[in-house]
């Protein structure tokens, strides 16, 4: 899994529309949770996770890179196991519901995912 | 035959007349003999010698509506079984299950949600298909929806195996004569028909494409589904040539959908008009004068290009294989601008004018302005999962495959549309029909291939910046091999009602050993509701001020 992540550091997120338009840049977010689903999808997969504040669990939809993009650098949905703990921190759709673009992942040892947002490809291209 | 040649030997040998009769059987076995060894001759062949598949074709069939023997209902016309064995033979519960997606099917049949149909319903939708071939692939284009399937027929694995999606994974091999298809991978989403016909994900279907005469396919699918069937069975649909049609037009299903039940709303000022039946359609905007002399393309000394380019037996540079444009940020802008928030920074694709600023009119730049509020991102066509246009969908984040033979060059874009370049010097078009990917034709001019595209529908946004473009764009592109695996791209456009003259991109595009996925976009697509949501919301507090 590690090794894996590792590969795919790099992986981009392109939109097939403007994220600009989508996400709030006032409205950043930080949240730790368990992963429930992985939707392995283009242009867009999405990771499910459970968040609980304050005595409610909010399932929050973390949007990502393109299913295609995932799977040429050797990723698959199986490695992403329902449970996993993931630390996300990104920015919230504007229409407010639990959505957020992510800008990092990661495990709570502090190794990361990948890099999910579409700033990071501005800098790594 | 052998039964005419025996009942007249019989005859002849009644007469008595023994002698002849063997004379005349001889005569006849001969005749038949040629017949057996004429037949195939008649096919048409590739330069390897297999049947030549080419050309457009149509399933003359009512399999569309219901696979089995069905009488006509309002909407549904009759038709015979394809079916092998008359019926499907599904396991008790499956039947139960048909019965149920039988009761529901005006809202359940996923076509209806204009989801991709997999293998093998879009072999017998009524929408005309077209076959390209070469030695090693097969791309067999369909006017639904604008999608396509790319079967390899060069005996290798998978690169990237296992992947579910809709249209499943095809491999090819050619058994004699028969072109034999392996389809593997599909999802449990698809039926086979409009009655709720269906299978599960473990189905694999095996076609057969036997040229019966030139312009005839037979086409045979067999299924193979123990989770949902007691035994495999298969389906016999002839396809037909369609001498008349000399290429495909659209049927681009979602986004007719969406333009009907105002999903997607009309643009008059790029949007081609509306015509009223029998309405003269509108005399073109005069055009713009031409460009100016570009500069040298941005390659180094490399000037003999011909020698370093894989070539054709005609002598012509192979442009075929999977390509990914270099991103240059052209989908966040054609201008060079900064990171924004979430937009990346493009590093700017204009290499004309000198200034490398878009000539806009000043309406158009308004709108291009306007384009970059949030509640206008719902507008962009690719948000709904609808096809670039031209020439976008070279530069979307995303890859594209060149099949090129000798008539023809085809880009087959993974996010599911296609181009038809024919190489003929056909004209285009009648100007009034409309098109999406707009009609192209193409011609080498020495070893650089020159597209010329017009009849564009003006739908489509350059990016999702929103650069603009209208119906009245002109496009011509020149694909430039410099070397074995890289291509420069320049495309030139020309639209008079948006700019004040024509404008140049140009950018790399990289062959690379990879191949095409499935992109089923408007199938997966969690983004265009949140879209919708800041879209309305901007039209019930239109003073709000957006951040």
């Amino acid at each position: 899994m590690i090794a894996i992540t590792v590969l795919i550091m790099t992986a981009t997120v392109l939109a097939h529309h403007s994220f600009t338009a989508e996400y709030d840049q006032h409205k950043p977010v930080k949240m730790t949770g368990k992963v429930t689903e992985v939707k392995f999808s283009n242009p867009h997969s999405w990771i499910y996770i459970d968040v609980e504040s304050e005595g409610k669990v909010v399932n929050w939809a973390l949007e990502t890179g393109a299913a295609n993009a995932l799977i040429r650098r050797g990723w698959r949905k199986e490695d992403l196991p329902a449970g996993t703990v993931l630390v996300v921190d990104g920015w919230q759709a504007r229409n407010g519901t639990p959505t957020a673009n992510v800008n990092t992942v990661t495990f709570p040892d502090g190794k990361k995912l990948f890099a999910g947002s579409s700033n990071e490809q501005a800098k790594t291209k | 035959m052998i039964e005419v040649i025996l009942s007249l030997a019989i005859l002849v040998v009644r007469t008595s007349c023994l002698k002849s009769a063997i004379t005349l059987l001889v005569a006849l076995c001969g005749a038949a003999q040629a017949q057996r060894t004429v037949a195939p001759r008649a096919l048409p062949r590739t330069a390897q010698g297999r049947p030549d598949l080419q050309g457009i074709w149509r399933p003359q069939s009512r399999a569309a509506y219901d696979l089995e023997y069905h009488a006509a209902s309002y909407g549904v016309a009759p038709g015979r079984s394809v079916v092998d064995a008359g019926a499907i033979p599904y396991q008790p519960w499956a039947l139960q299950k048909k019965l149920e997606n039988y009761a529901h099917r005006k809202t359940a049949d996923p076509l209806g949600k204009c989801y991709l149909p997999g293998v093998p319903r879009i072999m017998y939708l009524e929408y005309p298909l077209q076959i390209f071939q070469r030695a090693d692939q097969v791309a067999i284009l369909f006017e639904w929806s604008q999608i396509y399937r790319l079967i390899s027929t060069n005996g290798k694995p998978p690169l990237h195996a296992g992947i579910e999606s809709w249209m499943g994974d095809s491999r090819g091999r050619w058994e004699g004569d028969t072109l034999v298809v392996e389809v593997k991978s599909m999802n449990d989403k698809t039926w086979f028909d409009m009655t709720g016909n269906f299978h599960s994900s473990a189905m694999r279907v095996t076609e057969r494409y036997t040229m019966q005469d030139a312009d005839t396919i037979q086409y045979e699918a067999a299924m193979d589904d123990a989770k949902v069937f007691t035994k495999p069975w298969k389906i016999t649909i002839p396809l037909v040539r369609q001498k008349h049609m000399d290429r495909l037009l659209e049927y681009q299903c979602q986004a007719e959908a969406e333009e009907t039940n105002g999903a997607f709303e009309r643009d008059d000022r790029t949007w081609y008009p509306q015509l009223a039946p029998g309405q003269q359609p509108p005399a073109p905007p005069a055009a713009l004068p031409p460009a100016g002399p570009l500069p040298p393309v941005r390659t180094g000394a490399n000037l003999r290009r011909i020698a370093n380019s894989r070539q054709t037996p005609n002598g012509r540079p192979d442009l075929s294989g999977y390509y990914e444009a270099e991103p240059v940020g052209a989908n966040y802008g054609l201008e060079k601008h900064a990171e924004d928030f979430l937009t990346p920074e493009s590093k700017g694709a204009l290499i004309d004018p000198p200034d490398r600023i878009l000539p806009y009119q000043p309406w158009a730049k308004a709108e291009r302005i306007d384009r970059e509020l949030p509640h206008r991102g719902y507008d962009d066509p690719t948000a709904h999962c609808f096809v670039g246009g031209v020439p976008r969908s070279i530069y979307v984040p995303s890859p594209f495959q060149i099949f090129q033979t000798p008539n023809y060059v085809v880009l087959l874009f993974e996010r599911m549309s296609w181009r038809v370049i024919p190489l003929d010097g056909r004209a285009h078009s009648p100007d009034h029909v409309r098109l999406w990917q707009g009609d192209s034709v193409g011609r080498w001019e020495g070893d650089v291939l020159v597209v010329d595209t017009t009849n564009l529908n003006g739908k489509t946004w350059l990016n999702e910046v929103g650069d603009v473009v209208s119906h009245a764009e002109h496009v011509t592109e020149r694909f430039i091999p410099v070397d074995r695996e890289k291509v420069i791209y320049r495309a030139t456009v020309s639209d008079p009602l948006v700019y004040t003259k024509p404008w140049t991109i140009e950018f790399p595009l990289n062959r690379q050993s990879e191949e095409l996925l499935e992109v089923a976009c408007h199938e997966d697509n969690g983004d265009l509701q949140h879209l919708k949501d800041v879209r309305d919301d901007y039209r019930a507090h239109p003073t709000k001020k957006e951040r």
